[in-house]
């Protein structure tokens, strides 16, 4: 018998969160589902994500735990994930709410959700230079933030490289050092 | 004044001097901290009354202008290097690096990441200290390493090895479909045979 089992996750239509999202965003819900963890997953349309982050801030939730994204480089698209939480609404604490939006990955542009939701923008400068998004609306694209200035840059072009895209390489150099 | 002038050329003929000086080098080595991971619990750990380190002359001090070694504590990104480096800079020769834990090794968990380096490709290391992190032992074992290394004595050392590990990865799988292919169009060839002969 195994020590720990899996969370018992309910059917996405149980998920107590889905009635209050369904009259909050309406039809820009595309697709919702149940993570493993419990999360409820809601697939939006990515030109609309700040209409459904100003919405979500109507709804009580009051900060962006973290923007991030996915990179499907087979399928030619980056999922954005943004995770939401409340601090201060009772009904909502201890809920986790993931929005998901599919942008193209040859042209992988967004709106900037970092006036709406301030905590936002450091997770957005960090996926930028990650992942090489691009926020529309945030001051700061363009920057190197957490990385070193000299570092992941291409050698023939001089344009940045993005390290944590599937397609990037790892300088051998401690390979087997 | 006369007897310490006489004193002191007698020394200096009889070449004392040079290993008094390594003796006092050696029993008082004080590092720096340069905690950049968790290997910096185990320092602190080495300090304290259990292990006591400060019996062979090992007191932790704050700033690098006062200490004589740089302990290197864990994952070195490329933004800590250029602090490394100036941290060993600024300190009064001689001055000694030890290498703590499997990350300042050879960059340990993160040994194919694009913003780890090597602490030996930055400054000049003089004791490894493998282990994921180092038990306090380690550590004291380290400094009497650099104590062996300033005295000139043969002692233990401890070194990464080069090893090739190419044979235990997964190989890319040679190219036999070329082989295979011929064998299809030999087939079409041989359908044309069977009208002719009907």
């Amino acid at each position: 018998m195994s020590a720990k089992l899996p969370p018992k996750c309910p059917p996405a239509a149980d998920h107590p969160l889905l009635p209050k999202i369904k009259e909050a965003l309406g039809d820009l819900v595309l697709s919702h589902g149940v993570s493993p963890d419990g999360l409820l997953c809601v697939m939006v349309p990515a030109g609309s994500i700040r209409e459904v982050a100003q919405r979500l801030k109507a709804l009580g939730f009051d900060q962006a735990l973290s923007v991030s994204a996915m990179d499907y480089m087979e399928e030619k698209k980056f999922v954005m994930l943004y995770t939401f939480a409340s601090y201060l609404t009772p009904e909502l604490k201890g809920i986790l709410l993931n929005v998901r939006a599919e942008i193209p990955r040859d042209d992988p542009r967004v709106a900037s959700i970092a006036d709406i939701f301030p905590s936002a923008d450091y997770d957005e400068r960090e996926c930028h230079e990650m992942f090489g998004i691009w926020f529309d609306g945030n001051p700061h694209m363009g920057k190197r933030f957490l990385l070193d200035p000299d570092c992941c840059i291409d050698e023939k072009t001089g344009k940045p490289l993005y390290p944590l895209r599937k397609d990037f390489k790892v300088p051998d150099w401690g390979l087997f050092g | 004044m006369s007897v310490v002038q006489g004193l002191k050329e007698y020394m200096l003929r009889q070449a004392k001097l040079d290993r008094i000086i390594k003796w006092g080098i050696k029993w008082s080595m004080w590092p720096v901290h340069l905690v950049t991971s968790c290997c910096g619990v185990e320092v602190a750990h080495t300090s304290a009354p259990v292990f006591d380190a400060e019996r062979w002359g090992v007191l932790p001090f704050n700033t690098m202008r006062q200490t004589n070694v740089v302990l290197v504590e864990g994952t070195i990104t490329r933004k800590m290097a250029k602090v490394l480096k100036w941290v060993y800079e600024q300190m009064p020769e001689p001055k000694f690096v030890i290498a703590m834990g499997a990350c300042a090794v050879r960059g340990g968990l993160f040994w194919n990441s694009y913003h780890v380096v090597q602490v030996d490709t930055v400054v000049p290391v003089d004791a490894y200290i493998p282990g994921c992190p180092p038990t306090p032992e380690a550590v004291i074992r380290a400094f009497f390493m650099v104590g062996n290394k300033i005295l000139g004595k043969p002692g233990p050392e401890v070194k990464p090895v080069k090893v090739d590990l190419t044979p235990y990865l997964p190989q890319p799988k040679p190219a036999a479909k070329p082989a295979a292919k011929p064998a299809a169009p030999a087939k079409p060839a041989a359908a044309p045979v069977a009208p002719q002969t009907a």
